[in-house]
């Protein structure tokens, strides 16, 4: 269980605090989606719960253990990251996924480690890439290579930052699925952000609403409501529902 | 089965890449031994190695080509995998020994020597009329040394205070080294002709300059440098997934920086203070080593080094070869070498990690 308790983080002293008592609860293997303006600190938020970046207070606990005090590589086993915008070295696919083994091997890759990335490859079908060189994969292929390369960590809790960002409608779709497949085969709890309310709608279990460094509404699909679109992102939308899905429509009712 | 078959053949191509790549340096080597002025045949070369054979080939091969050949080949190893290091470090293609102003600091410290203290007026190895008045022939080196080394802590101590920002890094070399070019041309302005010469000399990287002494030293720094840049391998090729990502991946950034560009300049400044600036191999060895065999620093660390070793080599024999009896800056030989080749890696064929 991630317990995230009056996070308080800034860059710089004089700069006004980016997270500012910012207080979440995700359970083991749940989806929780965070939705947000642009810099309304989502990344900021991810980078505090990876260590990336320090908080200036608050704490983050993780099973009940602080995750600001382990040490990277203790971490690094717990939390996975799959960054917004992805590249690598012009490595194979194989070397690529066993670098997120680094925290388990230290220096040189054992045969366990080489085994568990096979394990991954075979499960994601992405087996016959393991040669390839990494950099001349496609957009959704290369997201596919950096999930992957977060499971080599085998950690309990995902850090997915625009997962859909940079990708095609086709490869949206498959990268949504990947992430639910991960989640519900192994019970991996994922924490991340997307723009399109549907996608999230359909990915997440929970949904938290942050605007100026706190989270303002947190629940179920209950509570991705018009209001509340309209209190966090200054946006006008219609909820409609088909065939028993809700579905978020842009632009408001007409008065 | 037919994936991990595929992986196989990949590696066993890299494996036999460094081993084509060492047997290359072998055998330059060799032909380095052989060429010069006095032209000895293979059978000459192993005889006089084995200290058989004539007197004079025995001293031609033992006083002064073997030392320049050995010199040759750390250094140019040496140069070049701290090339690789600083541009995995700095995130920058462009990145090289020069960048954090180690090679400008090395040549203010040589010119302060030479120019102020009149000391180590080295003799070049072109010729053997030694115009050594100074101290001490090795006064120039160890100033540059000690320069080099005042620069880098400089460096690294500001670069601190800003987390190891690879931008902050870059800019800050950039901006120490050209405090150190105005210094250093500030001495010439003032210095005798005779002062200004030999200084100038001083900066053209020579090989000749090598003594089993210097030699043992630098191999000493380049060996424990290789040695540990290849224990940091995988934590290298994390950083070339960006700070965010090694860093998620349970990499200490700041620290894995701090030490991999300390030990990458110390292998520069060890090797400039020696021999004299030696441009160019930093960045074209590492370049096209990447691009021939891909990223991954367990391949690319050994392969840069032997490729750098291969480029002086090579140099050193061209230099000394149309010399005419002197032979000509390899500094400058390694560039002339060097670049049509680099641009030919650049705008040719597509590299098979493009």
């Amino acid at each position: 269980m991630l317990e995230i308790q009056d996070l308080r983080s800034r860059y710089g002293k004089r700069s006004p605090a980016v997270l500012d008592g910012l207080e979440l609860t995700l359970q083991d293997g749940q989806i929780g989606v965070v939705l947000g303006k642009n810099g309304s600190g989502k990344t900021t938020l991810f980078k505090n719960i990876l260590g990336i970046k320090k908080p200036d207070s608050g704490s983050i606990l993780f099973d009940g253990e602080d995750l600001l005090k382990m040490s990277r590589s203790a971490r690094a086993r717990r939390v996975a990251y799959v960054p917004q915008s992805i590249h690598f070295g012009a490595l194979s696919v194989f070397d690529t996924v066993l670098m997120g083994r680094v925290s388990y091997f230290g220096f040189k890759a054992g045969k366990e480690d080489e085994e568990a990335v096979w394990r991954i490859l075979r499960d994601m079908q992405l087996e016959a890439f393991a040669a390839r060189n990494v950099e001349q994969l496609s957009g959704g292929e290369r997201q596919k290579i950096a999930i992957a390369r977060a499971l080599a960590q085998e950690p309990r809790l995902l850090v997915f930052d625009e997962p859909t960002g940079n990708l095609d409608v086709a490869n949206e779709q498959l990268i949504i699925e990947e992430a639910r497949r991960v989640s519900r085969e192994k019970g991996i709890a994922i924490l991340t952000s997307l723009h399109d309310f549907n996608q999230a709608l359909e990915l997440g279990d929970r949904f938290f609403f942050l605007r100026d460094g706190r989270i303002r509404h947190s629940g179920g699909a209950e509570i991705v409501t018009e209001d509340v679109i309209r209190e966090i992102f200054d946006a006008e939308v219609r909820v409609v529902e088909i065939e028993g899905k809700k579905i978020i429509v842009n632009g408001g009712k007409k008065t | 089965m037919r994936e991990h078959a595929d992986l196989l053949k990949k590696r066993k191509k890299n494996t036999a890449a460094i081993g084509l790549l060492a047997l290359a340096v072998l055998v330059l080597a060799v032909v380095c031994l052989m060429v010069g002025v006095s032209r000895l045949t293979v059978g000459e070369c192993f005889a006089a190695i084995a200290k058989k054979g004539s007197a004079a080939n025995i001293r031609i091969i033992w006083n002064i080509r073997l030392p320049r050949v050995l010199a040759a080949i750390i250094a140019g190893a040496g140069l070049s995998v701290a090339g690789l290091v600083m541009q995995t470090d700095l995130n920058n293609p462009m990145a090289s020994p020069s960048t954090l102003g180690v090679s400008n600091a090395a040549v203010f410290g040589a010119n302060l020597s030479i120019i102020v203290f009149a000391g180590g007026f080295l003799s070049t190895g072109n010729n053997l009329t030694n115009y050594t008045s100074g101290i001490n022939p090795y006064a120039a080196s160890l100033m540059a040394f000690v320069f080099s080394t005042v620069s880098i802590l400089m460096i690294l101590g500001l670069c601190r205070l800003r987390a190891f920002q690879p931008g902050v890094v870059v800019l800050a070399g950039i901006a120490l080294g050209s405090v150190w070019t105005a210094a250093t041309t500030i001495l010439q302005f003032y210095a005798t002709d005779v002062g200004l010469s030999a200084a100038v000399v001083w900066s053209f990287g020579d090989l000749g300059r090598a003594k089993y002494r210097t030699d043992l030293i630098m191999a000493i720094v380049v060996l424990m440098g290789i040695g540990f840049f290849s224990a940091m391998s995988w934590k290298l090729n994390a950083l070339l997934s960006g700070d965010a990502a090694a860093k998620s991946m349970g990499v200490h950034v700041d620290r894995l920086r701090f030490w991999t560009m300390l030990f990458a300049s110390i292998i520069t400044a060890v090797c400039v203070s020696t021999l004299g600036i030696i441009g160019f191999v930093g960045i074209i060895c590492p370049h096209v080593t990447k691009k021939l065999l891909g990223q991954d620093h367990r391949v690319s660390i050994p392969a840069s080094a032997l490729s750098g070793s291969i480029l002086l080599l090579l140099a050193d024999t061209l230099s000394r070869s149309i010399g005419k009896g002197s032979a000509l800056p390899v500094g400058a030989i390694t560039s002339l070498l060097g670049a049509p080749f680099f641009l030919a890696i650049i705008f040719g064929r597509k590299g098979e990690h493009d």
